[in-house]
Parts: structure tokens; sequence; C-alpha cells
């Protein structure tokens, strides 16, 4: 934490920071599918230009310097933006339509922002702001993110259709996912495998948008919780098994004191499968070379 | 002194099946126990256990170390499937993790030696790192403790006199019964809700009871393995502080009053309870898919002063029953042991609470102890 601190506070005498050059100024709302095993799954992304990603990108932000984000509809349906921070209303965005949002001034952290209707929303148009944390092209404290879900893959065909899900219907999820994807491919994402040398510190943003709560356990270490939308009370501590609750987002610090390949994974057992079969699901992998 | 002595006692018998080891432990996988719902059904279960033969107890048993110990934990895999020991939180170096593809397996017939060293004080847990998901809810898991010998909860933390090592977790009766058919994994709901491996009347057993001292904290050592979320709701006369989290101090100790405890996580809190008191710690377990409530268990805790009547003395226990080679005595040192045709079986004195029943004709057995309290137990092929 020291070298964090140490490091966002020479950032800030350059003024590096608040020169906002982290900021997206343009984002584009998606439709494309999702590969399932056989099964190709109807998703939404949030895209840092018009050309398809499989992924959602993040949003940076300085600390407590407002911007502003303009967004465009690609998708054939209208949807509604949110941020999850105190205050900010959600804003509709009609199809086809480009809206200018505006992002709010935050306290350092991670944030849930992305989708809040329905299809939006439960088709994956979810990300995180991350606000005020270092960059890994200025700063050697390196950035993952987890942008953590679950997902009930006949629901999303069934919402894809049109149909609205019967509330009294049990919800069974059949995916688990870190950054919009499963293990092992979570590990070939190189902001969710986490890879460091000894000694190494890190910085994680983590964002819960599924339906669940996530109780993530570091194998190998002690992670520091940093800041937490929902737990706030809990920064400061150290845990290796943390709950990222559902809609909350949060950010932790992992010091790499010992060399090896650690897991990372949900302790929620049913959400370490793939459509049942384990491992899968939300695990990935902290390699730390010697 | 005699007050601290009767209270530690009590804090023995309350810990139920999280017997302490006698060292060095030798840890061996089973995959042929039984635990005992509160109705008597025998419901089929993984695990570990002391000996050799595949007696398991659930949860596992209590491994205890001091705060900077050198351990060395042998385990031995006499079952029919790989295993490993994962030692949940407690950093272990990649070699001794227990995880299939970065550490290594245990394959049947197989032994290993996990080291590592107790560097923090707390409470942590270990657990089967094979095919999680199965072999969890099957029963391959226990608890950990790192403890300091003056008695503090870690380096200019608070004293308390005594642990009670409570382990939540749950299970799904169809997929015990039937583990090759339980896929797919993610449909897994628990049915059966436990503290310590029993659950409903179990726990108000005279052994499941929290005694406590008045003005003598009592340190609860609270760990889920659940696939639940437990909520944990303290009543005030408890005066219950949270200190510590994944066995680290946490910044600032709190006042407790309903406490979430998510898979894996670990908490300890002391409570100091005031005199004279008599009453439940409520603990509710919700499902982490759809946040109903799925069960509720009663923890009973209560003054040592007050009465403790006769019936409750007897209430001694033995599992699994029916047994097959061992039976494991919830207490007691000495036995003699009677067929139902009233015929004097054997006079033994016990060691860890173990009777071995190897080779005993299939019959029912009643078991009369030292202190002549009785206990009817069975004897299966």
């Amino acid at each position: 934490m020291t070298k964090c601190i140490h490091n966002w506070a020479v950032l800030l005498f350059l003024g590096i920071v608040t020169e906002g050059i982290w900021a997206q100024q343009d984002v584009w709302i998606q439709k494309g599918s999702w590969a399932v095993g056989a099964d190709l799954i109807p998703v939404i992304r949030l895209t840092a230009d018009t050309a398809w990603a499989d992924q959602n990108m993040v949003f940076r932000l300085a600390e407590d310097v407002g911007d502003a984000l303009t967004v465009h509809n690609l998708d054939s349906l209208d949807h509604t933006w949110f941020i999850g921070s105190p205050g900010a209303d959600d804003v509709a965005i009609p199809s086809g339509a480009s809206v200018e949002i505006e992002l709010p001034a935050l306290a350092m952290g991670s944030y849930r922002l992305g989708l809040s209707d329905l299809s939006g929303y439960r088709l994956g148009g979810s990300s995180m702001l991350q606000v005020e944390l270092p960059d890994i092209s200025v700063d050697s404290t390196a950035l993952y993110h987890w942008n953590l879900s679950d997902w009930s893959t006949a629901e999303m065909l069934s919402i894809a259709a049109g149909e609205n899900p019967d509330p009294e219907a049990p919800y069974v999820p059949d995916q688990f996912t870190i950054n919009e994807r499963t293990y092992p491919a979570t590990i070939e994402d190189p902001n969710a495998l986490v890879q460091l040398g000894l000694g190494d510190t890190c910085l994680i943003a983590i964002a819960n948008h599924g339906l669940m709560d996530h109780v993530l356990h570091f194998h190998g270490f002690h992670v520091q919780i940093v800041s937490s939308t929902h737990q706030p009370e809990r920064v400061g501590w150290s845990k290796d098994t943390v709950p990222v609750l559902k809609g909350e987002a949060m950010t932790v610090q992992l010091v790499a004191n010992q060399p090896g390949t650690y897991p990372v994974h949900d302790h929620n057992l049913i959400a370490v499968t793939n459509a049942g079969f384990y491992p899968g699901g939300m695990l990935t992998q902290i390699i730390v070379s010697p | 002194m005699k007050q601290f002595v009767t209270s530690m006692c009590l804090a023995v018998a309350c810990m139920g099946t999280l017997s302490a080891q006698t060292m060095p432990p030798q840890l061996f996988s089973g995959m042929q126990g039984f635990t005992f719902l509160p109705d008597g059904t025998p419901i089929p279960i993984w695990g570990y256990g002391w000996v050799s033969d595949g007696f398991i107890t659930l949860p596992a048993p209590l491994l205890t170390y001091e705060e900077g110990e050198d351990v060395q934990l042998n385990f031995t895999n006499p079952s029919p499937e790989s295993h490993t020991i994962h030692l949940h939180g407690l950093d272990v170096d990649q070699a001794n993790d227990g995880v299939p593809g970065t550490s290594f397996l245990v394959t049947t017939g197989g032994q290993t030696t996990y080291s590592f060293s107790a560097n923090y004080p707390g409470t942590f847990l270990y657990h089967c790192h094979v095919t999680t998901t199965l072999h969890l809810t099957m029963g391959m898991y226990g608890m950990v403790l790192v403890t300091r010998p003056d008695q503090t909860l870690f380096e200019g933390g608070p004293a308390y006199a005594e642990d009670v090592p409570l382990l939540f977790s749950d299970l799904e009766v169809a997929t015990n019964l039937d583990p090759v058919g339980s896929f797919p994994f993610h449909d897994i709901r628990p049915d059966v809700f436990m503290v310590n491996g029993v659950s409903g009347s179990q726990l108000e057993a005279a052994d499941r009871i929290i005694h406590y001292e008045p003005g003598q904290p009592v340190a609860l050592r609270l760990g889920s393995m659940a696939y639940s979320r437990m909520e944990l709701i303290f009543p005030a006369e408890l005066n219950a502080t949270c200190f510590m989290s994944d066995g680290r101090p946490v910044p600032s100790p709190f006042s407790v009053e309903t406490l979430n405890i998510y898979p894996g996580e670990r908490f300890t809190v002391l409570i100091e309870p005031d005199a004279n008191w008599d009453g439940h710690i409520t603990c509710n377990y919700w499902s982490m898919v759809d946040e109903t409530l799925e069960g509720s268990n009663g923890l009973h805790v209560r003054d040592a002063a007050l009465h403790i009547s006769e019936t409750e003395k007897m209430a001694i226990k033995g599992w699994p029953n029916p047994a097959h080679s061992h039976i494991q005595w919830s207490d007691g040192s000495a036995l003699s042991v009677w067929d139902t045709f009233g015929r004097l079986v054997c006079v033994t004195d016990l060691q860890n609470g173990i009777l071995t029943v190897d080779g005993w004709e299939p019959g029912t057995y009643i078991a009369r102890f030292e202190d002549g309290r009785t206990a009817r137990f069975v004897v299966s092929e």
C-alpha cells in the first residue's frame, strides 16, 4: 500500500493524473455472439470502437474529476446506461443514437457501469470504471481487472428472443465468467491472468455484475482491500477469501511475496464449472516468477 | 485455576467431532464413511481420519499448531480415488498447495508430506482440491487452528480462555447417495445444514453446547465450507466482538450482531456472555444462488454454572453407527461392551476415543462407560 500511495503521489505531483489522460471518450454498444460449447449465445458488449470485441472495455478516470462519455448504440434495441455510484441517474440510449453521458467526480476505486435494461444487462453489457488506479504504462504497480458474472444460457436465449424471464422460475446459472471468459480461456486473458515478478505489487479491480454474490479465494496470498462500493468497512482488511457482493465493485492489492503458480477461484464451488463440468468457470491464476 | 480447568474441559467437550490430534499427525483419506441425520438416516460421506482402514469423521479431524511451527503433515490415500489436502488460507507454497495441475495428486495407495510454516495465528481450513465441487460436498474438509502459547489471539491482541471451533457446512443428500450421478455440478443445492457435522436437535446434545465461565472470553473459531452464505445472529447478551478474519487481525475490532460468512471465509469472534445467560446463536443458511433461506440451526450457549441434568450427562454418542471397523465415541476413556444376549464382549481402554470392532459379529451391542453412562451401537458386515 505504501508503494501505491507513493506512486500516486508522484503522479499527482507531476500533474499526470489530473490531466485525465485515461478517460475514454466514446463507447459503442454492440450485439454479437458467445460460443458456449456448440451453442452461439447472443450477447451485448461495450466496445472501444465500431469493431466487435468479445470482451467489454473498461473505463478509467482521474480522481475527483468529472468527464463526459459518448455512448453510441449500434444495437437494434433501446438500452439504458447506469453508473453504480450514489446520485448518478440512468440515461436512455435509443437504438441508433449517440448520447453524451456525464461521468461524475468520484473517489479512488472501482465502480460498475454499463447497461441496466433487461437485455442490455443480462446479455452482458456491463463493465467497470477505474478511478485513480495506476496505469501499468506509467507506473510500476501493475493493474488487472476482473469483471465477474454468472449466466443462465437458457435465460439468455429467451431474453434474446424477446421474452421476459418467468420471475417464479428458479435461477440455474450454468456459466461463470471472468472478463466474459470461462476457465481455461481466462488464463489466456492478460487482464485476468496475473503475472508478476517476486516482490512486485499489483492492484486488481473487481466488479460483480451477476445475479449472485461471489467469493474469490486466493491461493498462496492474502490481498488487502483498497476500495469497496458495498463493504467500505472492509477497506484495509487482509483476506484470502473475498466476498464480492452482487452489484459490488472493489479493488484489492496483492504483493507477490512468493514465487509459483496459484489459482484464484470462486469458493462458491458451483461457479468453478462450465455447464456442470469441473474445473471451469470463475477460475484464473496468479503466476509469480522468481 | 480450578475454574479454568473446568472450562477447558467443557470447551473440549463442546467441540464434538473436532477433536484435537495427537502429534505427529498422519491423516488418511476414506470414501466409505457415514454421517447420521437427526432422524438416524445414514448418509454416505468421504473424508479424512486418523486410521488407515477408512474410518473418517465429518468434519475431518481438527489440526492444531502453534504460531511459528514448521509443520510436516503426513497424508496417505488408501481410497480408490486420488485426493489432496489444500491448506486453505495458510498461504503455503505452490508445491504444498494441494491443487492438481499446479501441485500434485496423491493417487490410490500414495502418500506424501505437506510442509509449511504456521506463520500467522488464526482460523484456517483444509480440504481436498480434487474435483472440489464434488469432494467438498461429500465431506472432505476440516479446520486448522494456529494458536499462541500465551493464549492471545495475536501479538498485542486480546487474551481468551478457550477455543471453540465451529465449522459450518452443508450437503445435498441426493449427491452423497449417488456421487457418480451428481452431474451437473452447477445444480448442487444443499438440503442438510450442519455445524461441526451435525444439525438440528443433534446440536442440543450435552457435548455440543458451548459452556462459558463468566468473565472468561471464549474464542469462537468460525469457518465455512458450506455452499450457502452463513448468517450468524449474536444476542446482545453474548457481548460478541470480531477480532480476526482469514487469519489476520481486522484493523478495527467491531461488535457483532449479525455476521455473514461466505464459503471459505473465517472469523474469530470473542464472546463474553453475561452471567447466568442461556440462549442460542442463530445460524441461517442462505442460498448463494437465489438468496432464499434454506435452513437454520441454533448454537446453544450457556453459563457453565447452570444445572446440567443427568439426562444430558448420558448423551454420549458414537459414530459411525452402524460401525464396520471402528466407532468413535464423543468422550469416555474406558468401557465395557455386552451383546444383546447379555454376554460380556470386552472391557477395554479407549485410544483417542476409538473402539475397534473389526471382526466382531454383526449385531447390536451395549456400551457401558466408566462413569455409568451407556450407549447402544450396531456392528454391520
